[in-house]
């Protein structure tokens, strides 16, 4: 049977993912201390997760799986081109400076040819968490509560799914991510 | 690099015992979407969504203390006005973040977003979705789900209130994305439920509003559906239909690992169906047990052992042992008042909030309200203290349906 997807607001013809919201903007500092804005970005299809280092909760997991995502891309020959970004943004950049994010990446083995982690000024940081609908609560026990979701992004900066850890196969993810360039191809985008 | 390989795979184990320690919190709470991050300390609040009795008066949402310790435990201590009348508010769900909740309506077709973070014990009202009909070419929102970041929400009908019903996906913020059309030989809608672990999701049946509008004795009994479509999640696609008894309603997917089997309640056959997938990707559906009169509702235990059925005509709940879907057994009965319908029962699995109405069209009740139920190895029994009644509200009764706890 066909997919099911019916009307939408965007007109006809519609695509398996659905355009969920616009990406927020972000002026952010790489791990390599270098400065990292969402249009620098542009035409790339990217993956962007919200963690920080001293997470004990869903951070390692999500940092894993991106990993694995990264793997699945590199299996599929994808990590060779340019047009695929996966970001890692902090949560808590009070404690997450440049270096520690090096050692982080270092950790887990994180390629960062195609793989940045942010961090930046906590008014920068706040503002891009809170556009990006996400949310952070301290805790008592010096963790921060926050909700766990991965967006992928397109290359006109839409964000077109969002996964979390309960379902984020990285093949899925991989068949996503060729959609999209698929479909920027079409829009003749490089 | 070697050591960044050992470190890796250090990671990775302790990776992937996070995320089964996280499972293992993350599964206690049945029947709401797996993507509701979960509550992970005893209950304080208890939300009701209710119906003005009389559809005169704006319908609300009231906050019940469930706290033991509180000095206030048991009684009504906000009510929320959504604002507008004759809603028919029915079935709420919480956003994937649990900081707000979604509030369908059967009637108007009206959602209301309510924030519960700010302050839970006195939740707001931040939006209120109008004009669905127009937008998404359905109405009667019924199954508010939570995706990560969006909420899907089944449809009992077309625009104008007949068939084909669908599905439709939002964004939290609540912009309406897109729509899920159904097959054109299984145009009927009620529940959504996924399983991710198996890249499943599965949608039952009901009645469009044209019908479920009527008093029961002038509803049109052939324009009911009695499916259940299995579809693979990922692509939005459906795979499989079944046959069940007639009306089946609430979807409840096994909780255990990838297991590929899940159960509904079909109120017009008085029975529990079971759906079942084989190792071929192929799917089938069997009546499971006989319940009592009318079975509106349907919970599970935490363990997955036990259904919980709420049986509308015959007054009672059934407690069902399923651990032995080829054997089901019925292990303890309650009778908590007339019409017992919603339930919620807690992710401990110990208690379960119970209210009495269905729908304004079916209700015979001459009196409404919510009770409480205690699970332990013996069955359920009937707490005899806690007992929130609905009727005395300055506008006069009110018809408390869904539930959900904070």
């Amino acid at each position: 049977m066909s997919p099911a997807l019916g009307a939408t607001e965007m007109g006809p013809a519609p695509s398996r993912l659905a355009v969920i919201q616009s990406a927020p903007d972000f002026d952010l500092t790489t791990h390599n201390g270098e400065r990292l804005r969402r249009r620098d970005l542009k035409n790339k299809v990217c993956l962007v997760s919200f963690i920080f280092t001293t997470c004990n909760g869903t951070c390692p997991a999500t940092t894993h799986r991106m990993v694995q995502v990264e793997d699945a891309l590199k299996a599929a020959g994808m990590w060779k081109e340019d047009n695929v970004q996966l970001l890692s943004i902090t949560l808590d950049p009070a404690r997450d400076t440049p270096e520690k994010l090096r050692h982080y990446m270092q950790l887990y083995g994180a390629d960062d040819t195609h793989w940045t982690f942010l961090t930046g000024s906590a008014d920068r940081i706040a503002q891009t968490i809170a556009a990006w609908g996400m949310w952070t609560k301290p805790m008592p026990n010096g963790q921060i509560d926050h909700p766990s979701r991965i967006y992928l992004v397109d290359s006109k900066s839409q964000v077109r799914e969002i996964y979390n850890l309960s379902f984020m196969d990285p093949a899925w993810v991989v068949k996503d991510i060729q959609l999209l360039l698929q479909e920027s191809k079409k829009l003749g985008n490089k | 690099m070697k050591t960044y390989l050992k470190y890796r795979w250090t990671w990775l184990g302790a990776g992937v015992l996070g995320g089964v320690l996280f499972a293992g919190v993350a599964a206690a709470e049945t029947c709401l979407s797996p993507f509701v991050k979960r509550l992970d300390k005893p209950e304080q609040f208890l939300y009701v969504f209710c119906v003005d009795a009389a559809a005169k008066n704006n319908d609300f949402l009231i906050v019940i203390d469930v706290n033991p310790e509180s000095v206030k435990y048991g009684t009504i201590i906000h009510q929320l006005d959504l604002g507008s009348s004759g809603n028919e508010t029915h079935h709420f769900g919480f956003t994937d973040d649990r900081t707000h909740i979604w509030g369908c309506s059967l009637i108007s077709s009206r959602i209301f977003i309510i924030d519960v973070t700010a302050e839970p014990a006195k939740p707001r009202l931040v939006k209120v979705i109008e004009d669905l009909p127009a937008k998404t070419g359905l109405t009667g929102p019924h199954s508010p789900y939570a995706l990560p970041g969006r909420m899907l929400i089944s449809f009992l009908g077309g625009k104008n209130g007949g068939l084909p019903a669908g599905l439709a996906e939002f964004n939290n913020d609540g912009k309406f994305l897109r729509t899920l059309d159904l097959p054109q030989d299984a145009p009927y809608m009620y529940d959504v439920a996924i399983k991710p672990a198996i890249n499943r999701m599965v949608t039952s049946s009901f009645t469009p509003l044209e019908n479920y509008r009527k008093p029961l004795a002038q509803m049109d009994l052939k324009n009911f559906g009695k499916e259940l479509l299995v579809w693979d999640f990922h692509e939005r696609k459906v795979i499989a239909k079944l046959t069940t008894g007639l009306a089946p309603l609430e979807c409840r997917w096994s909780l255990q690992g990838k297991a590929n089997f899940g159960f509904t309640n079909c109120a017009l056959d008085d029975s529990i169906w079971v759906w079942e997938g084989n190792d071929n990707g192929a799917y089938m559906a069997r009546k499971l047990c006989t319940t009592g009169k009318l079975p509106a509702d349907l919970r599970q235990s935490p363990d997955d052992r036990y259904l919980f059925v709420s049986c509308f005509g015959s007054n009672e709940i059934q407690q069902w042992d399923v651990s032995d879907r080829k054997a089901p057994k019925l292990t303890s009965t309650i009778a908590p008042g007339v019409q017992p319908n919603m339930m919620h029962l807690t992710g401990d699995g110990k208690r379960m909030y119970i209210t009495n109405s269905l729908l304004s069209t079916l209700d015979r009740a001459p009196t409404f309200w919510v009770r409480l139920a205690h699970v332990g190895p013996d069955g359920m029994k009937m707490d005899p203290f806690f007992n929130v009644d609905l009727t005395k509200f300055p506008t006069g009764p009110a018809r408390g349906h869904d539930m959900l706890l904070y």
